[in-house]
């Protein structure tokens, strides 16, 4: 009877030395905001060795058991899952957590494309993606106030939630060439690009022809889009002209809003014009005077 | 000949890990099986060579970023992360050099999911469910093994002649 309680004792008193140096089964939060330190809570006595394994950070030290094990404010900056593990001479535990991004605090801003033509619907888009000042995405949504402004054109605003770190819309672009100015902003940060408006085909295009001996000097009227923008030095405009020697055509950059050209002409001669798929008045030519 | 047939051999394969560091590394590993399902994805519909070149890439990117953490090779990121992703990764690649750690993935393949695809094709957005085998090592001895089923969420943008990933974050759920 002596002998079996003293081997009862032996054991009981193996089984609590044995879990007095066992590491304690780690205790993690689930979630933590990032940058934000918390500590491990751990029990039992001796050292052992605590491993952080994270997206953007790994750690190695040795911990006292028994008090909490500090994990450091720049330890958790980057969102995603973390391993915590912590080993000790009986061997290791181990426990996972997540870190979430913090408050918004900056914006990264896609705006496409660089030039546009005036008049066209959905013709540029506008794409904001939002993070936290450790450049984390935001996942929560977050309100995103798009403000477009165009010379001599009312602003336009308007206020969307990013879904999944994301905001984004399409935009018309105006009637009237020049810069539109697109910015993007959060309570902390702001993001501006500007998309050049050009342009359109030409519309409405007229010409005139003069004769000059055996020459017929042909120009046109400034040449503008429908929406009354002078379309770009450069834009080519063909002149065609039927007379008695046949079909010739040639084709004749505009400079400074206008395209001429000086043809040949025998007899009576028939002109046109055309840029594009915009085509223009037909002029007639008598014979030589 | 027969030897000099093999040191021309030699010479070429290392020539050619000269030219691209990353070829032995890929060359080690099986490509990790990436299925992609785009048939929710807005505003813009994806085109199916884009799809393709995105689910090759994809997988690209998670094969290297194995090889680069298993062998804390840093420089194996520049084929196919880049911004914060690229930066974040090599911070960790760092800290496990500096720790004698390095952590081993063994990929069990990704059931992706494309939601968000930019009105002008230069951002799409990806939810990937991962299935992993996670082993974390200090040194030689093996610390840490788990079999788990991650969410990814990434973001994903064009390169010169590939996609890159942009943005790689495990979340709790979708």
């Amino acid at each position: 009877m002596k002998r079996a309680l003293s081997a009862l004792l032996l054991m009981i008193v193996g089984v609590l030395a044995a879990a007095g140096a066992h590491a304690a089964e780690l205790q993690v939060p689930k979630q933590v905001t990032a940058g934000n330190a918390f500590s491990i809570p751990t029990t039992g006595s001796g050292s052992a060795t605590f491993y952080l394994v994270g997206p953007s950070h790994s750690a190695k030290r040795q911990v006292k058991l028994g008090s909490g094990i500090e994990v450091a404010e720049d330890e958790i900056r980057t969102s995603g899952r973390y391993i915590a593990t912590l080993c000790s001479s009986d061997g290791c535990e181990s426990a996972d957590f997540f870190v979430a991004a913090t408050n918004p605090a900056h914006l990264s801003l896609l705006v496409h494309p660089s030039r546009v033509r005036v008049a066209t619907n959905n013709a540029m888009s506008a794409v904001a993606f939002v993070f936290d000042k450790f450049h984390n995405l935001v996942l929560q949504p977050v309100p995103v106030e798009f403000h477009i402004t165009v010379k001599d054109t009312p602003a336009f605003s308007k206020s969307l939630n990013s879904s999944n770190g994301v905001a984004w819309l399409h935009l018309n672009s105006a009637r009237k060439e020049g810069p539109a100015q697109v910015v993007a902003s959060i309570q902390s940060d702001s993001e501006k690009r500007v998309v050049q408006q050009v342009a359109s085909d030409a519309c409405n295009l007229r010409i005139r022809a003069v004769r000059k001996g055996k020459f017929i000097a042909v120009e046109t009227e400034p040449v503008r889009d429908c929406s009354g923008n002078s379309v770009p030095d450069g834009t080519v405009v063909t002149f065609t002209k039927v007379d008695a020697s046949g079909k010739t055509t040639v084709d004749a950059p505009v400079k400074r809003g206008i395209a001429k050209v000086d043809m040949p002409a025998q007899g009576e001669a028939t002109i046109s014009v055309a840029s594009g798929v915009a085509m223009g008045n037909e002029v007639r030519i008598g014979g030589t005077p | 000949m027969g030897l000099r047939n093999l040191c021309l051999g030699a010479a070429l394969v290392v020539a050619v890990s000269l030219v691209s560091p990353h070829w032995t590394a890929w060359a080690a590993d099986a490509l990790p099986q990436v299925q992609l399902n785009a048939d929710s994805i807005a505003p813009r519909q994806i085109e199916e060579l884009t799809g393709r070149n995105i689910t090759r890439d994809y997988a690209y990117a998670w094969q290297t970023l194995a090889v680069a953490l298993d062998q804390n090779r840093p420089h194996l990121l520049e084929g196919f992360f880049t911004g914060f992703a690229k930066e974040k990764f090599a911070r960790a690649i760092a800290d496990q050099k500096k720790n004698g750690l390095h952590v081993r993935y063994v990929d069990h393949g990704h059931k992706v999911n494309a939601f968000f695809y930019s009105p002008n094709g230069d951002a799409i957005q990806l939810r990937d469910n991962a299935q992993l085998e996670i082993q974390v090592f200090d040194g030689t001895k093996m610390i840490r093994q788990e079999q788990v089923g991650l969410h990814y969420l990434v973001i994903m943008t064009p390169a010169a002649d590939r996609w890159v990933v942009r943005s790689l974050e495990a979340v709790p759920n979708f």
